[in-house]
């Protein structure tokens, strides 16, 4: 029998909000429907696929620490190195111009902030979508760190969408060896005291203020420990991280030449790999991370200790955590989590068969509106219910920006907070009313009823007292600014 | 932007036209109050605070060295920017304590990093996840709603934690109907209790703001703090408003071409310096009751780089103003500036540890205890003492 409850739950707890028609097509079988978007990617939604490859964003980023070096006074080294290579100096020359890159840098986060909402606004695939973005902030990579202002939406795109639904194992290697990753948690930055590159410094690759690394940067593998696999009380030590970082230096990317930089030509692109292995800077020697000893030597090591780490019972229970929580609940029923640590550990860190469990959980069906929608979601949530396709003028990334999240910019690695006290300030709850009515005004229109929109989008989850509310206004446009300011409109 | 005659004309009831009264009665509420303004980049302390008398400061700051004649002279060794008036003016009246080589515990050169130290009052990076100025307030007896305000959409860091704290900023977005907002409180009033706590405390403060007369806060920037500034103020003299709030300034990250006397530098000084202005007019006779705590993570190398600007460094400079400060002198161990004394050869070397002024200000401004300080403030710092004299009497 039709379910038009549990289908409103499921469009908006599990998905991103119905549009017109959903729910109805959705109450058939409401578990099904979330259940057929666990898997694994077909392809690439068609405005993900668009952007510009990761290449030519480690260009642009490329381009933009060669001018930060010609600037901070390293100018003469960056010189001497484009005559060896035969770049003349009014090619380096174009390196130095800084509101291009400005230009080119805003350009290119508008366009990939634009392409994340678009493609989430138009999916048929809500339930993935959402899941998309819960693992590209579980694995957070922002631009809020300068150096990594032109990676987080390639890394988004080749780390994480290809493995949603997969393997975690092959998440958290592909997104430890992704270029964006490596330069926001500073892997590059990276050296083993005792490496090749440690002892002979001239063999070591330079870091972007021009000198070189000189040690240790633990950064990534503190990260991985506390944010990515166990969390931060998984129970590992000081000593396992700096073991994990030993065992991951030299994991580093491709750095471009300077004559791919200065160059227009695109085929020499070609050829350039992102990742990159660079064995002069691995640390040599076994190392000891959780009792267990790594004595592989090269990438080797570092790919086996990952894939320990991401089937460790604390990493399952850390993830079942992190999972309710994101979708069930800010304190999420332990009943719900032990399921889905189950299944996490059962299919050895499969993600579809995790999240089926969480799926099939019924606490995830049992308190509607439990959760607090982040400003993302909320807004996306407005433009599907409004059947929207692409982004209206007004409701873009400045809207998302004044609301508190713009998408990519998370303020640390531990990525967007999942909980309501962080979203539900007054400031932010005033920033998004006053988009709801910037929204409402703009999409009113005489033949749209703003209590027939309120129930195709809330199903019975519409309130009486919202009902009212609306019915009351004394035009479209309040009645639909009043609908989406609604409290079941904010929550799933 | 909720517009003044709006809301006026507007049905949300005079119940939303300030802070309502709140009465825990659990202690006395102090009348002290505390505004910490962030410098988020890395200020170049000595362009902020040329160190004029020091043999070391001309050779070693070449381009950017700042003339004696055009400095504004505070004692031998030092001087302020040429920009920062109103603060030499509070010197010489004594309210003014400038604060030279200092940082905090980070001595790494991330902004990152050192914000979020700055910040937490932890040792070392992302140790925690709370602020030290809120777990601060959370000290003291909760006399009102919401014991901080950030002039910010979201509650930077050194203000997060479990204490209340609203927030209130400017807003890019079209104006607000006022008749919607009001029928959405009731809604919510009716049917979800956070949401209108949220929403009334919301209208509060932009009835505040509004009340402010700030005729342009679309000027409001970087380089102008006046328009946040003046509503900081009005916040914190409301009877009910916060005890302490926090504003963000940002633009000090001068890799290059930084300026000396004019550039982008000096704007910024000259902006700070009339923020500080404003807020301090518009507190009025409260100005004796309060202090202004001007911060940055870190500061910049000692020497201009290349580009004529600087790069991260260590020691920094760092303002405390306010009518009861012990001003009119300066807070240094002054390392120098020979090549020997920098940190690594490059920067300032850090000697006041900034937890230091921040306990100082916390337990003889805000009358915060030790014990709270060392616990719940500054974990794991007992042995960083707070500075007792930066206030008179």
């Amino acid at each position: 029998m039709p379910d038009l409850r549990l289908a409103a739950i499921a469009a908006h707890r599990f998905g991103l909000g119905p549009r017109p028609g959903d729910l109805r097509a959705i109450a058939g079988d409401p578990r099904a429907w979330v259940k057929a978007q666990l898997g694994p990617p077909a392809q690439l939604p068609p405005q993900i696929a668009v952007l510009p490859p990761a290449e030519d964003d480690l260009l642009a980023f490329g381009r933009w620490l060669t001018r930060r070096r010609m600037n901070n006074g390293n100018g003469a080294r960056v010189e001497e190195r484009a005559e060896r290579q035969g770049i003349t100096r009014e090619q380096l020359q174009r390196l130095s111009v800084e509101e291009d890159f400005v230009e080119n840098f805003r350009a290119r986060a508008t366009r990939a902030v634009g392409a994340r909402v678009e493609a989430a606004i138009a999916s048929e695939r809500p339930v993935h979508e959402r899941l998309v973005h819960f693992w590209s902030n579980h694995f957070t990579v922002s631009t809020a760190k300068p150096v990594a202002i032109a990676l987080p939406p390639s890394f988004e795109r080749d780390a994480i969408r290809p493995h949603v639904g997969g393997r975690f194992a092959e998440m958290l290697l592909a997104s430890s060896k992704h270029p964006g990753m490596i330069v926001y948690l500073d892997n590059w930055l990276s050296i083993g005291p005792n490496s090749e590159a440690a002892q002979n410094p001239r063999r070591g690759r330079r870091s972007p203020g021009g000198g070189r690394p000189t040690g240790l940067n633990e950064n990534l593998a503190r990260e991985i420990l506390e944010l990515h696999t166990l969390g931060v009380n998984g129970g590992y030590t000081q000593a396992d991280v700096q073991a994990l970082a030993s065992i991951i230096t030299g994991w580093t990317y491709a750095r471009p030449r300077l004559r791919d930089l200065v160059s227009d030509d695109v085929a020499n692109r070609n050829g350039h790999q992102l990742f990159e292995f660079d064995a002069a800077a691995h640390e040599p020697g076994p190392q000891t991370l959780l009792g267990r000893t790594y004595a592989q030597t090269g990438i080797a090591q570092g790919e086996a200790a990952l894939a320990d780490l991401a089937r460790h019972p604390s990493t399952a229970r850390f993830l079942a955590t992190k999972l309710c929580r994101h979708y069930i609940a800010d304190e999420p029923p332990s009943a719900a989590v032990a399921r889905v640590e189950r299944a996490f550990m059962q299919s050895d860190g499969d993600l579809r068969a995790t999240m089926d469990a969480l799926v099939d959980s019924p606490e995830a069906w049992e308190t509607p509106l439990a959760k607090f929608k982040r400003p993302e979601e909320y807004a996306i949530t407005l433009l599907r219910a409004a059947n929207l396709r692409t982004l209206p003028p007004g409701a873009g990334i400045a809207a998302l920006t004044a609301m508190g999240q713009r998408p990519y910019s998370a303020p640390g690695p531990d990525g967007w907070s999942d909980i309501a006290e962080s979203w539900l300030t007054a400031d932010l709850v005033w920033k998004r009313l006053e988009f709801a009515q910037a929204y409402a005004a703009r999409i009113a229109r005489a033949d749209v009823n703003p209590a027939d929109l309120g129930t195709a989008c809330l199903g019975p989850l519409f309130s009486e007292e919202s009902r009212m509310a609306v019915m009351r206004a004394e035009s479209p446009a309040q009645g639909l600014a009043l609908l989406f300011g609604a409290p079941e409109m904010q929550r799933r | 932007m909720l517009h003044r005659r709006h809301l006026l004309a507007g049905a949300a009831g005079a119940a939303a036209l300030s802070f309502p009264v709140f009465a825990f009665g659990q202690g006395q509420a102090t009348d002290k109050r505390l505004l910490v303004i962030i410098l988020r980049g890395g200020l170049d302390g000595l362009s902020a605070m040329p160190a004029i008398g020091d043999p070391q400061y001309a050779p070693l700051r070449g381009r950017l060295a700042i003339e004696r004649s055009n400095a504004l002279v505070l004692d031998d060794t030092f001087a302020l920017h040429p920009n920062l008036q109103t603060m030499h003016a509070l010197y010489r009246v004594g309210e003014l304590l400038p604060v030279h080589a200092c940082a905090t515990g980070y001595r790494e050169r991330s902004h990152f990093d050192a914000q979020n130290v700055l910040e937490t009052g932890a040792a070392r990076p992302f140790a925690r996840t709370e602020g030290w100025l809120n777990k601060a307030l959370g000290a003291l007896p909760r006399s009102r709603p919401e014991m901080g305000m950030a002039l910010s959409a979201q509650a930077p860091l050194i203000l997060r934690g479990d204490t209340e704290v609203s927030t209130w900023s400017p807003s890019t977005l079209p104006d607000v109907d006022t008749d919607t907002m009001s029928r959405l409180l009731a809604l919510y009033q009716a049917s979800d209790p956070a949401l209108a706590a949220a929403l009334n405390s919301a209208l509060s403060a932009n009835t505040v703001a509004m009340d402010a007369g700030i005729s342009d806060m679309n000027a409001a920037g970087p380089r102008n703090l006046t328009p946040v500034a003046q509503i900081a103020a009005r916040f914190l003299k409301e009877p009910n408003g916060p005890i302490a709030a926090v504003m963000d300034a940002s633009g000090w990250d001068t890799h290059a071409n930084q300026g000396l006397e004019q550039g982008p530098l000096a704007r910024g000084l000259a902006g700070l310096d009339s923020g500080l202005d404003a807020f301090k007019t518009e507190m009025g006779p409260a100005w004796v009751n309060t202090a202004v705590l001007i911060v940055t993570e870190f500061g910049r190398t000692a020497a201009p780089n290349g580009a004529g600007g600087t790069d991260h460094g260590a020691g920094a400079a760092a303002f405390l103003a306010g009518g009861g400060v012990n001003g009119g002198r300066i807070l240094a161990d002054w390392p120098g500036l020979s090549r020997s004394a920098l940190h690594e050869g490059r920067d300032l070397r850090p000697t006041t540890d900034l937890r230091s002024v921040f306990k100082g200000v916390l337990a003889d401004h805000l009358r915060v205890s030790s014990t709270a300080l060392d616990r719940d403030a500054f974990p794991d710092s007992s042995e960083i003492l707070a500075t007792r004299d930066l206030f008179r009497g």
